[in-house]
Parts: C-alpha cells; structure tokens; sequence
C-alpha cells in the first residue's frame, strides 16, 4: 500500500465520517429566534407582509416547495405532477395518509377547496399567480387544475404561501359570516399540515410554534421530522439588543443584523454569522415620463441621460459605503437568484468616460437638478445618496435628498409624484414572471410607477407567460433583461443578502432566496 | 373628602376626549398615505388599494367616518386593527398592563433616588456632595434616553450578566426582574428632573421661620426633615412628577423598543408608521384617560399636602 493510496483511503473514511455526522441530527429541543417584528395576520391568502409570507410555510405547507437554493420547485404535499401535452391541464397526486396537524385527513377536497379560495379575485392581493387555472377537480388522491391557457409559472405558483392548503372543514367551522370574518378567527388559531403548529401567540412579545406529530416528511434518521419539539420567535426591534441577546446565549438565532456589524460578528468564536443569498435588488427607480407632475420638463425622460447615471455610479464603492462589502453589484433588473436570471447579462460598470460622453449627446450637456426620495431615518439610504451627490457631480448631476416616512414616500410615489426614489424588491415567487410584472410592464403599475413602456418587452413577456418550452421560455427573458438593460429605467445598484447571526449549534437552519425561514430540518447541535 | 369635586372634574373628562378625539381623527387622516397603501406596500395595485379602503370604509366621507367611529365609542368598539386584524380593545388590554407597570415601576425608583439625594444635596449645600450629586444627574439629563438604556444593557445585562436583557417575563417576580433595566433608565431620567427642583424647595423650607422654631424647641432634625420640610417641599415635587408621568410614557417609547416590551409604546409607533387608524385613535384616547386621571390624583395630592390648595 503507497503513501498515496494510504492518504485516499483516510480521505474517503474522513468523508464517510462526515456524512455520518450529518446525519446525526439531535431531536428535541426549543430553538429561539429572535425577530424584528411581529407577524401580523397569518392567513396565506389575506395576508400582506413579509413578516407573515415568510414563517407562512412553517404553519401551512403547500402542494409543491421552492428547493433551498431558489433555482426550482420539488415535491411537496403533492408527490408528483403532470402537465398535459398541450399545456392546458395539470394533474396532481397527493402523498398517501396526509393529515393536518390536529390529526384529521388532508383529502383532495381540501386542496381543491383552498386554491379555490387562494385564485378567488376578491380575496387577497396575490390571487392572480393562479389566475390561469379555469376550474379544479378532485378524486381520490388525484388533483385536476384545468387551465384557460398554458402557464409554465404554475409549479412556482403551487410552491408559494398562497396556495397552501388548508383544512375545508375546519375553516368553515370557525365563527364568522363571511370568508374575512373567519380567516380572522381562524388565524388567530391556525390549523395546517406544515412541519409546525402555533400553540401561544403573545402579540408583539412573542410566539411559539410546536411540532406538528403528523407532519409528512421524514427526516434524515428516517423519523419524521421536524427535529425540534418547538421553536420560539422573539421579538425584539432594536437591532443592538438582538445581537446583545444572541451573544448572551438568550437567542439562537437574530434575524436582520445590520450589515454594517457583520464583520465584527463574523469574528465572533461563538457565532456563525451567515450570508443567505437572497432575491433582494435594491436600486434607485426613475420617473421616465416627459413631464413631472408640475409639469416641468423631466431630465430622466432620456435614455441616455438615464444610462449615464448608471455608468457614473460606482457600484463597487457604494458596495463597501453601504453594505460593507456584502452586496454585489446588480446585472440585471432581477437577482442572480432567480430562475432564467441572464449570467451574461453585463449591467453597469462603472464607466465615467462612457458616462459623460451620454450626458454630452443628450439634451442636458450642463446638468441639472435632480431630486430623489428617500427614507427618513434610514441609514443605508443616507449613505447611498451622499455618496452617489458625489459622483453624480462628476458628470453635472445636482442631487437633492427628500427625506420621507415610509408611507408619505408610498403615497407620493403612487402618485407618480417623484423624480426618483430608493427602493428595494424581493420575489414571493420562485418565477422572473413577478418582478418582471412589476418592473418591466407597463400595465400593472407602469412598471412600478416609473412610466417606463416597451412595447416589446410587453409581446416578449405575454409570449413568456404560456411558453412552456423551457429553452424559449429562457431566451425570451435573456430578450426582455437586455431591453430593459439599455432602456434603464432604474439605476440598477446592488443585491444584498439576509443576514442572520446564529449560534454555532444551530445547524439545519435555512432562510431561502425568497426570504422564507424554515425551521423543519433544523436541530440543536448538543 | 371633596367626593362632588372629583366628579364633577370626571365629568368635565369627556369633553375633553370628544374634542382630542376629533382632532386625532382629523390630523391623522391629513398624514400623507392611507392605511391600504401602508399595509399594502408599494407593489399593490390601485385596484387593490381601492378595494381595501373600500372594505375599511375609508372611501366614505369624513363625516360619516367620524359618526360611525363616536357611534361604536359609545358602545365600547374601538374597531379592529387595520393591520392585525384584532379588536384595538383587546389589543390595548394586552398591551396597557405592561407599560403601566413600567411607568409606576420607573416613577418610584425615580422618587427613591430622587428624595434621598436631594435632601443630602440640601444638606449638604454647597460643598463637593452637592456639586458631585447635581453634576451626575446633569449629565443624565443630558444624555439621550435610548443611550443610556444601551449602556445599561451592555454593561449589567450582557458584560455582567445580573439582569436578561429585554422581555417582559411571565410572572410578577419577572416582571419585577425583567423591567428593572428599561425602569431604571427612566427612573434615571425622572430623578434627574425631580433632584433639582426638590433641592431647591428643601433649602427654600430649611431657611424658613418654622424650622427655626422647630430646632428651638428641640426636636431631632431627622424629625423636622420628614415632618416639616419634606412634607412642604415636596408639594412642587408632586405637581412635577405629575406632569412627568405623561412624559414617561412618551419615554416608554424608546425604552419599549430597546427593551423589547410589548407595550403600548411600541404599538403606537407600529400604528402610527403603519397609519393604522383605529389603533392610533384608541391609543390616543387612552393616553388622554390616562394623563387626566393622573392630573386629578395629583391635584387631590397636592391638597392633601397643602390645605391652603382650593379644590373648586
């Protein structure tokens, strides 16, 4: 036996050992997570927020699931799908002996029942991601989802908190008049077939959540999971007192550390401080009508001064000004970590020649004044903006700063009263067809309220939306991400990552690209 | 004693609240923003916006929207919060307990800082123990509530371990031990204000003809502190703390969100942020309950301690 051979052998049992490590999950245990504020409605279908949308999926599990890294969808209560080879229909099966989490059955009728109700147009604001589905039918353990044309964001749209399913008869049961009056009751007390069950609910404190014994999946010792008997949200709003609470072993996890104190947390021997690569985009949009709402001629109606701000801003300087190096700089208007994101997509280095030379073949050879809306109190935008007044100078660009409330900035935004404003987008849906609705066509909200239109990327994206063809379906958003690039409507700026501080024993734990928190593998570490 | 007086001010109570309230109820609907949006996001469609200020009844004119609000007040409906969809009765029930016990928590370690060192300030007036006493609370006015409050955390809760840091606890033992921080740092504050005016009134009564007197007729002079001048000098206290009792609970505020208590603080800021209508304006009536009550009481205190105060 060589030295070689020797070495390859131990690297192999070093191996093996470590796969057996992974699968020696304890069991047992109450993990405690420390939030930044309170859920505020859990229903899937009335509910509004991030703070509901993203522990949703713990309580109400649904017929298919986003995968981890937010590039597809896998088998959820349903073990298996089918589409019809014309696209107009999608046959489901149900796992065998599914329950809810107070024991009594999930049937189809269930899951008809609730994607009924999810794909109702008066219910909610997130019915139309089923809006495709023309009527359902149900037998046995089968699932029918007849559909007025092809859809190839369906699987996506089953993989979303919104059409969890939920237990017909219980719901029904609860009191109330109609539909709104008793998700309120219902909710207050949720009943659903994901990995946990709310047992305590103190508004605004805290939040317990135990393990559901029903629960479908099993875990890697082939039990079922989850590992932990329960898990416990905390909330806690100043961001100081979560990592003080963490460090003192009073938390297991905190959510939303400012990124300002990642590396000293990185540091930290008992913390892993991780970086979950999220679906977040943060940007600056831009008014791109001919007038502002005064009337006064609007600059950022030229697309080449539009593309000139893009270029003057230096993207990797405001990556270390404002997230510290955590961000990376956006190549297109949609995350790395969407599906049919374009790799080759090149966004905007930073480019002051190219930036000038654009400023000099556009109407506004001597600057202007340029106002934009941010969020008051808001540290990060602050940031962004002083340091973008400065290079914006460079090519005669005088930027003001309006510093708003939330909701003051909303409603002037709504209004399309603004020149431009910082934002930030994260998709509730494992599909580019979302964001795409939203920033690049123009009838939903004028391309978030910027006024931009093509009416090419308008064809390309309703062709998009009933290509089932996947290598179509990817060239044709390759198509509408290179519009959108040269056209650029919004300053495209950075991604950015979900920052979650936890203890070193936590292991299992993940928070997905779409910002769900999923707490059915994770364990404590004894 | 005075049992028409006070029901006569409970009485003039309730004008006042119609008068607060229509001036919540209108102020609060010029904010920029509507409820929908501010629930919503701005993803939401105007169509959904719409319809959510539709179901809210916030299309409906203000007037309507301000009889229908008084018609449920009288019938003991705050209504429900937009956002979490509970009634803001309940809501408050949840909440009120907690920050109260902050208040009245903070307020008597304020006045067992506050006393002692005053009269010891007096006292000793004009020496290094009076300079280093007033410094110190100088200071502590000076400094920004939620500072202090993270100073206190770091150092005693999580560099020396003696205290948890934030939460409320279950029981009245833990409630006791949980808020001790976050009272402390207002208690600082409120001594902070009370130390001076307090020193100033026990040298005023010190210097008075009838402690002379008293001293002349031999009686102790820990006798003459609590029985004469502290009972005189602490009639402008009591008026001060009075007043402060409003201001602490606006400080609740920031120790709230420092301290994770879920207080009525913390939801006022959530509501206001989050233009939830009926949680501001019962939260705003409740306040205005509360600092009137606090106002009678202090009024009845103060002629308790001083007879030459007219309760008419």
């Amino acid at each position: 036996m060589n030295v070689k051979r020797l070495s390859r052998i131990s690297l192999a049992v070093a191996a093996a050992l470590t796969v057996g490590q992974a699968f020696a999950a304890t069991r047992g245990g109450q993990m405690v997570f420390g939030r930044y504020a309170d859920s505020l409605f859990l229903d899937p279908v009335l509910n509004d927020a991030n703070l509901d949308i993203w522990i949703l999926t713990n309580l109400y599990d649904t017929l298919l699931q986003p995968t981890n890294d937010g590039k597809g969808v896998q088998p959820g209560l349903a073990s298996s799908y089918t589409t019809a080879k014309d696209g107009k229909s999608m046959v489901l099966t149900l796992r065998p002996g599914l329950k809810f989490a107070d024991g009594s059955a999930l049937t189809a009728g269930d899951v008809k029942w609730s994607l009924d109700r999810a794909r109702n147009p008066e219910a909610g604001a997130w019915n139309s991601s089923l809006a495709s589905i023309s009527s359902i039918t149900a037998s046995g353990n089968k699932v029918t989802l007849n559909l007025k044309q092809p859809d190839p964001t369906l699987p996506a749209a089953l993989a979303t908190f919104n059409a969890a399913i939920m237990p017909q008869k219980l719901f029904t049961a609860a009191p109330g008049k109609n539909d709104a009056e008793k998700a309120k009751a219902f909710a207050d007390k949720p009943i659903g077939s994901g990995p946990f069950v709310l047992s305590e609910w103190k508004r605004g404190s805290y939040m317990v959540m135990k393990r559901n014994p029903y629960y479908w999946k099993k875990g890697d010792d082939g039990k079922a999971l989850p590992y932990l008997d329960s898990v416990r949200f905390e909330i806690i709003p100043d961001d100081n007192t979560r990592i003080l609470k963490l460090q003192a072993g009073e938390l297991q996890l905190a959510e939303f550390i400012p990124l300002s104190r990642v590396a000293e947390l990185k540091a930290d021997s008992r913390i892993n401080m991780t970086l979950f690569p999220s679906t977040k985009v943060n940007s600056i949009l831009m008014n791109n009508r001919p007038k502002l709402n005064d009337g006064t001629e609007n600059p950022l109606s030229d697309p080449n001064v539009r593309q000139a701000l893009n270029y003057a801003a230096n993207k990797d300087a405001l990556i270390q000004v404002v997230t510290y190096g955590t961000g990376k700089p956006m190549k297109s208007y949609m995350s790395s970590t969407t599906p049919l994101f374009d790799a080759k997509q090149p966004g905007f280095p930073y480019d002051l020649a190219k930036a000038k030379a654009l400023m000099a073949a556009s109407k506004y050879k001597n600057g202007f004044e340029l106002t934009v809306l941010a969020t008051s109190g808001s540290a990060d935008d602050l940031a962004l903006l002083t340091a973008l007044q400065q290079m914006w100078g460079a090519i005669g660009v005088k930027l003001k700063i309006e510093q708003l409330d939330a909701a003051t900035k909303t409603a002037r935004y709504r209004a399309n009263d603004f020149q431009m404003r910082t934002a930030a987008w994260t998709n509730d849906i494992n599909d580019p067809s979302q964001i795409t609705t939203y920033y690049a066509v123009f009838d939903n909200i004028e391309s978030v309220h910027t006024g931009f239109k093509s009416a090419e990327i308008d064809k390309l994206f309703a062709q998009s939306q009933q290509e089932l063809n996947a290598a179509k379906r990817a060239a044709q958003y390759q198509q509408i991400q290179s519009l959108y690039l040269k056209a650029a409507p919004i300053v495209y700026l950075y991604e950015t990552p979900y920052p979650v501080a936890m203890s070193k024993k936590v292991k299992g734990f993940f928070q997905i690209p779409l910002g769900n928190n999923l707490f059915a593998s994770a364990y404590l570490e004894k | 004693m005075h049992a028409s007086y006070v029901i006569r001010r409970l009485l003039q109570i309730i004008p006042t609240f119609l008068a607060v309230m229509l001036v919540v109820f209108l102020l609060v609907r010029l904010l920029p923003g509507d409820p929908a949006s501010a629930i919503l996001g701005d993803r939401a469609t105007a169509e959904i916006v719409e319809r959510t200020n539709r179901e809210l009844g916030l299309d409906r004119p203000l007037p309507v929207q301000f009889g229908v609000f008084v018609r449920n007040l009288l019938q003991g409906d705050l209504g429900d919060s937009i956002s979490l969809k509970i009634p803001v009765l309940r809501l408050i029930g949840e909440r009120l307990p907690t920050t109260l016990f902050l208040t009245v928590y903070a307020a008597l370690l304020g006045v067992l800082m506050a006393v002692p060192l005053a009269v010891l300030a007096a006292v000793r007036r004009n020496t290094w123990v009076d300079a280093l006493i007033r410094a110190v609370f100088q200071v502590g006015l000076s400094l920004p509530v939620f500072y202090v409050a993270l100073q206190l955390l770091s150092l005693l809760g999580a560099r020396l371990g003696w205290f948890p840091i934030g939460g409320y606890g279950e029981t009245f033992g833990e409630h006791l031990y949980h808020l001790f921080l976050p009272a402390l740092t207002l208690g600082l504050n409120l001594a902070a204000i009370l130390v001076r005016t307090l020193r100033n009134s026990i040298i005023e009564v010190l210097t008075a003809e009838y402690v002379d007197f008293a001293r002349a007729k031999g009686l102790r002079s820990r006798v003459i502190m609590i029985r004469h001048v502290l009972r005189n000098a602490l009639i402008a206290t009591v008026t001060l703390l009075g007043l402060n009792i409003g201001a602490l609970i606006g400080g609740a505020v920031i120790t709230e969100t420092v301290f994770a208590i879920p207080g009525v603080g913390r939801l006022m800021v959530d509501a206001i942020f989050g233009r939830d209508y009926p949680v501001i304006q019962g939260l705003t009536l409740t306040f205005a309950v509360i600092v009137s009550l606090v106002f009678l009481i202090t009024d009845l205190i103060h002629a308790r301690l001083d007879p030459r105060a007219e309760l008419s």
